[in-house]
């Protein structure tokens, strides 16, 4: 099963200077990082007008379909989806086992270029992880401190339902 | 697996709902969405991706964040895999990185071999994910306890909860929101209870 190292402060610092790098290179609108999982990791750019965890939830699903229609035909991966709209486009590239990179860029852009600086991107997230991957996990964060057992129903009803 | 960020705190955990079709798995997020009570911008939409017919095709997909745990936001992401026997595939990848299970099953009487199939279906699925069911925490939903024709909650658990170790239960009228939150809490409690007693939580 694919797991995501560690993530500390300095990693998600890194991981947000890349993409911020990447916006100012293609003048992308947001770039995100996601778990193939769904779960969104890091993003930079403009994110009010998105909802950035269904994206991610999304994308990842979307993501993970085409690859397994690249085994239906004998591909070992599709490594990226482009997908083309009116007002806005989006480029998936996959990073590593575990994340991916998506970009959402005005469509009047070329996918070239966002094609072209992604790559880059993607290997210097690949690279910031495999770091993460290597320093020792012991540094971790242990949950027993969180008691949780002793807490009240995370979810209530609302009242006269 | 779940992702502990700690630079923002935040603990992000993903539940999926499992069962047959037309089993009440939708039904459930569709109840939670509208009736939790969060605070304001803490529930994210419903997305369903569903045929014409309303049945699911890919998955629905509910964020919500709930209360927060000693300083980390928890934000729990509720999934529904299509029941449809044709759409294995699609389960399969719904159950990537997931945290904890509902079984949702259909308590009518002719249902038990479909809630069967479906409950070895969730096994050989996380198998094929490196996963074993006796490692992931999960519940089980007796639903829709309202009908005429439902089977003995023993028979159901003679059937779905015949372990060695026997998982909590909960009988449910899903479209009523009867058994939604109860379920929903005790998953949620179990999981963080399995981070607790393991300690070695995925982090991100």
């Amino acid at each position: 099963m694919a797991t995501l190292p560690q993530l500390i402060e300095e990693d998600v610092q890194r991981l947000e200077e890349i993409l911020r790098e990447l916006l100012a290179q293609t003048d992308g609108t947001t770039a995100l990082i996601i778990d193939k999982g769904g779960f969104l990791i890091s993003n930079f750019g403009d994110s009010r007008q998105f909802d950035l965890t269904t994206i991610a939830a999304l994308a990842s699903g979307a993501y993970m379909a085409n690859q397994t229609i690249a085994n239906l035909v004998h591909e070992t991966n599709f490594n990226s989806v482009y997908q083309q709209g009116e007002k806005h486009s989006m480029f998936v590239l996959s990073v590593d086992d575990y994340c991916m990179l998506v970009v959402i860029f005005r469509s009047q852009l070329s996918v070239g270029v966002i094609k072209y600086f992604s790559a880059p991107a993607a290997a210097s997230i690949a690279e910031q992880l495999q770091v993460a991957q290597q320093r020792d996990p012991s540094g971790g964060l242990d949950l027993s401190v969180l008691n949780v057992a002793d807490t009240a129903d995370f979810f209530k009803r609302q009242r006269g339902d | 697996m779940a992702i502990i960020n700690q630079a923002t705190k935040e603990l992000q955990v993903k539940i999926v709902y499992y069962g047959p079709a037309m089993g009440g798995k939708t039904t459930n997020l569709v109840q939670v969405h509208d009736h939790v009570q969060t605070a304001a911008g803490n529930k994210g939409k419903l997305v369903s991706l569903a045929t014409s017919s309303d049945r699911t095709l890919f998955f629905d997909f509910l964020p919500i964040e709930a209360m927060s745990i000693k300083g980390f936001k928890t934000k729990f992401q509720l999934y529904t895999v299509p029941g449809q026997v044709i759409y294995n595939t699609t389960r399969q990848l719904v159950l990537r990185g997931v945290d904890g299970i509902v079984f949702v099953a259909d308590s009518q009487y002719d249902k038990m071999t479909e809630n069967v199939e479906s409950f070895t279906n969730l096994e050989e699925n996380l198998k094929t994910l490196k996963l074993n069911l006796q490692e992931i925490p999960y519940v089980l939903q007796y639903n829709k306890r309202d009908l005429p024709n439902v089977a003995p909650v023993e028979y159901m658990e003679f059937l779905l909860n015949n372990r060695e170790v026997q998982v909590p239960s909960f009988t449910s009228s899903a479209h009523r929101c009867e058994g939604v939150f109860e379920t929903l809490n005790m998953i949620t409690r179990m999981l963080l209870h399995k981070f607790v007693s393991q300690g070695t939580p995925q982090y991100a």
